[in-house]
């Protein structure tokens, strides 16, 4: 599984634990993938995944009954429509439209540059400018990107900035040795600090602690980028 | 409840068209404001869209002023597909966004794919960055999420999805039939010969029935969609 869809998987985790919606889950070998996988659930072979509705089946035996939705975004979207009352979306269309500029933004300006920092095709400072840019839309002081409740926005973002502390400490990915490092002491000087005090909080959630295991997030980049263990 | 909506917009931009056919087919009444974007009032910028100064930009509620006088008290929305989901919160009886959540989905798939898929390659081929092989693979792609014979791309009423891509293909419908483009010559109207193949039929039926509406013909002015796109390609590559 590459380093990226581990992101895009982590996403629909922390929504579903942040919304407490009851689920299954099934985890996909992507080297190795089951062939009833590509035939019963995504043709394209891809995950995350939800298959919804049907008949209440073991996981690894998918029902042509239940509907299938893939790609991250549309698949937090669709549990914002199912969970109306769990606030990953707000009511209000205006909230609604700057939660949806986050999510946009943080694909646009965050997770592009930092995946080709991380592949060692581009240096940081495209990460940097997009951290500059999601921290001019955070407010001050408060515990989620948007208004006053956890939204897809924060699940969209998180796995990014989780991804983001471990790379910085340890230094793993394809960028010149040290230069992982390097970024984390840029980001200690006060121009990011409302950006890393939002990153704190997040980090600090029980739904993060929950779904997230710092040990093998961290043996899963050593086995991604094998040239940086010493 | 009728707060008053304006689009700012600029008129080649295909992103600012998503949002006039939405707008047209869900019957909306708005105010449009024309920006020249080479040459961006300063209030554009300060009092609309502070975040990138881009278009489109909507203003949504506060008082009725005058587009080139933006109320601080207006909501305002950026980003073509941020806006195409608020006008369908705005409006949620228009069906730009079916009510139920997997149609919702579905739609929101085709949106995505037709990013993702079908504009950037489109985009790349017409600036010569790569050969269309992409985009006859997108144009593949999204073939395969249509319905046979629907009207629209998904469901029985048009969408922020058929809305999103649109503009794509009426662009498309250019390249193939002039060879504009940074391509080299001839390349443009190979591609269309590609298209007429019975391999595509299912998409240039769609594409047909989309340019073929009253909305598109209002909002898309082809002559001038072609004269721009011969500023931006004089030099064709060899």
């Amino acid at each position: 599984m590459s380093e990226q869809l581990t992101l895009y998987l982590y996403k629909i985790e922390l929504a579903l634990a942040e919304a407490n919606a009851p689920y299954k889950a099934c985890q996909v070998d992507l080297f190795n993938k089951p062939e009833w996988f590509a035939t019963k659930v995504n043709p394209v072979g891809k995950v995350p995944v939800v298959t919804y509705g049907g008949p209440n089946v073991d996981p690894d035996d998918p029902s042509p009954l239940s509907v299938k939705i893939a790609e991250s975004n549309v698949i937090l979207e669709f549990l914002a429509d199912l969970y109306p009352d769990s606030g990953l979306l707000p009511k209000d269309p205006v909230l609604r439209a700057k939660v949806r500029f986050f999510v946009n933004a943080t694909n646009k300006h965050f997770e592009e540059p930092w995946c080709a920092f991380v592949y060692g095709r581009e240096p940081y400072d495209n990460v940097l400018k997009g951290i500059e840019f999601i921290q001019g839309l955070l407010e001050e002081g408060r515990d989620f990107a948007v208004g006053d409740h956890y939204t897809i926005a924060d699940a969209c973002i998180s796995p990014l900035l989780v991804r983001l502390k471990i790379v910085t400490e340890t230094d793993l990915g394809k960028f010149p040795v040290g230069m992982g490092n390097q970024l984390g002491e840029e980001l200690k000087g006060p121009k990011y600090a409302k950006f890393v005090k939002y990153v704190q909080r997040i980090l600090e959630r029980p739904s993060l602690k929950q779904t997230h295991d710092k040990e093998s997030e961290i043996t899963f980049l050593k086995t991604i980028f094998p040239e940086r263990v010493r | 409840m009728s707060e008053q909506l304006t689009l700012y917009l600029y008129k080649n931009s295909p992103y600012c068209e998503k949002i006039e056919l939405a707008l047209a087919e869900a019957n909306v009444p708005y105010k449009a404001y024309q920006i020249d974007i080479w040459n961006k009032p300063e209030w554009f910028a300060t009092n609309v869209n502070p975040v990138s100064g881009k278009v489109p930009v909507v203003t949504y509620g506060g008082p009725n002023v005058d587009p080139d006088d933006p109320s601080p008290l207006s909501a305002k929305v950026a980003e073509s597909n941020v806006i195409l989901e608020f006008l369908a919160d705005v409006y949620p009886d228009s069906g730009l966004l079916p009510k139920d959540p997997v149609l919702r989905a579905k739609v929101r798939f085709f949106v995505n794919a037709a990013t993702k898929h079908l504009e950037e390659p489109c985009y790349a081929f017409v600036q010569w960055r790569e050969p269309y092989d992409n985009a006859l693979k997108g144009i593949e792609f999204i073939q395969g999420l249509l319905e046979e014979d629907g009207d629209f791309a998904v469901g029985d009423h048009y969408t922020i999805a058929d809305a999103s891509i649109s503009p794509l293909l009426a662009r498309l419908k250019i390249v193939i039939e002039t060879d504009i483009g940074k391509f080299p010559v001839g390349m443009g109207y190979k591609l269309g010969e590609e298209l007429k193949g019975p391999k595509y039929a299912k998409f240039m039926k769609y594409v047909q029935r989309i340019l073929e509406r009253p909305s598109l013909k209002k909002t898309h002015d082809e002559e001038s969609a072609i004269a721009f796109f011969k500023t931006i390609f004089t030099e064709r590559a060899q």
